[in-house]
């Protein structure tokens, strides 16, 4: 019986420790750099950011869990900018007229980034996640913190049963690592 | 005898049905007998790969992709209003949203008649399925499977004679 109790113990932990895993993919490494242009034409790139704690955020304008998450990026914008953190959506692979017209609504004050041809996208995500997709579809919907030096802090990857429209856990990391400085 | 005929004829044609399969969505395509002058449905199963959902035909944001149907205009029929099933209510977790999907197996229905009495005529429909699906890890981009609906008109009068 007690043989048996352990088990369970263990199987479960063993669940537990795979879902924390989860967002361990890419944490320290160097984020991928990048130049792009947001839907007004200016040009932003990863390198200007240095010195800055950088949250991304990848969506599509029909990703139902992108467009849940918006307003509170927005939020979490307006809370942090005045702390060194810069927000970015980056859209994936998508005209510019319908990010336009889609994103009007929630009046991001933060600028949107056009990835055109997903390169960027495919780039963020991790090494034999999801090996079944096309690389650009795996971070859609994700989020991610970059620390000043540009690596990366936190990885989020989309889990719709725990899912977290309200970025409770990104908070929470962004003021653990303003904390820190 | 003309009843079985046409009896023989149907069943007959629905062992020929043919099934398209992509990643997430197979569509089991049926063939389609009918008798000229008559209205019939045509019916497309749709089955949802497990763990998948594809939003339903109706969504509550403009910005998500509904499952639609486009079947081209044939001159022998006239297609009636699509019918999609009911959705099923998906809760976004961490707020007060849901999204209406399907998952599974599904039946989209779409009803007609024939416009003209003809002798005979066959006929290849062309068809689009457009959908978008989701996983509890993913949502992958919009895609489209093109298909052909085999359609018969038979006129069992003239067959008969």
């Amino acid at each position: 019986m007690k043989y048996c109790i352990s088990t369970v113990i263990v199987l479960f932990l063993s669940v537990l420790f795979a879902f924390a895993q989860e967002d361990q993919y890419l944490i320290g490494k160097k984020a991928p750099s990048f130049t792009l242009k947001d839907i007004d034409g200016k040009v932003y790139s990863l390198e200007q950011m240095k010195g800055k704690y950088v949250v991304i955020h990848f969506a599509a304008t029909w990703c139902p869990f992108c467009n849940a998450e918006a307003p509170n990026l927005e939020e979490l914008y307006k809370g942090y900018h005045n702390k060194n953190v810069q927000v970015f959506i980056v859209d994936v692979k998508e005209d510019k007229g319908l990010v336009e017209k889609s994103l009007s609504r929630f009046n991001f004050s933060f600028p949107v980034l056009l990835d055109v041809n997903g390169e960027v996208s495919a780039s963020y995500a991790p090494e034999g996640v999801q090996p079944d997709l096309a690389r650009h579809e795996v971070p859609l919907a994700s989020n991610l913190i970059l620390d000043k030096e540009g690596n990366i802090r936190f990885y989020s990857l989309l889990n719709s049963v725990s899912f977290d429209a309200k970025l409770t856990k990104l908070k929470q990391k962004l003021d653990e690592l303003l904390q820190m400085k | 005898m003309t009843h079985w005929l046409f009896i023989f004829l149907v069943f007959f044609t629905d062992l020929n049905a043919q099934s398209i399969s992509e990643q997430i969505v197979k569509i089991n395509i049926p063939d389609i007998t009918v008798q000229s002058g008559k209205s019939s449905v045509i019916i497309i199963n749709v089955e949802v790969k497990k763990g998948y959902h594809i939003q339903a035909n109706k969504v509550n944001d403009e910005f998500l992709i509904p499952t639609t149907l486009e079947i081209t205009k044939d001159k022998s029929i006239e297609q009636g209003e699509q019918v999609f099933p009911a959705a099923k209510k998906f809760k976004l977790e961490g707020t007060n949203d849901f999204l209406n999907v399907y998952d599974g197996s599904f039946e989209i229905r779409i009803p007609f008649k024939t416009t003209q009495r003809i002798q005979k005529y066959k006929s290849y429909l062309q068809a689009k399925l457009r959908y978008q699906a989701c996983n509890f890890k993913s949502c992958l981009f919009p895609k489209t499977i093109d298909f052909i609906i085999p359609l018969a008109i038979i006129n069992i009068n003239a067959d008969k004679n």
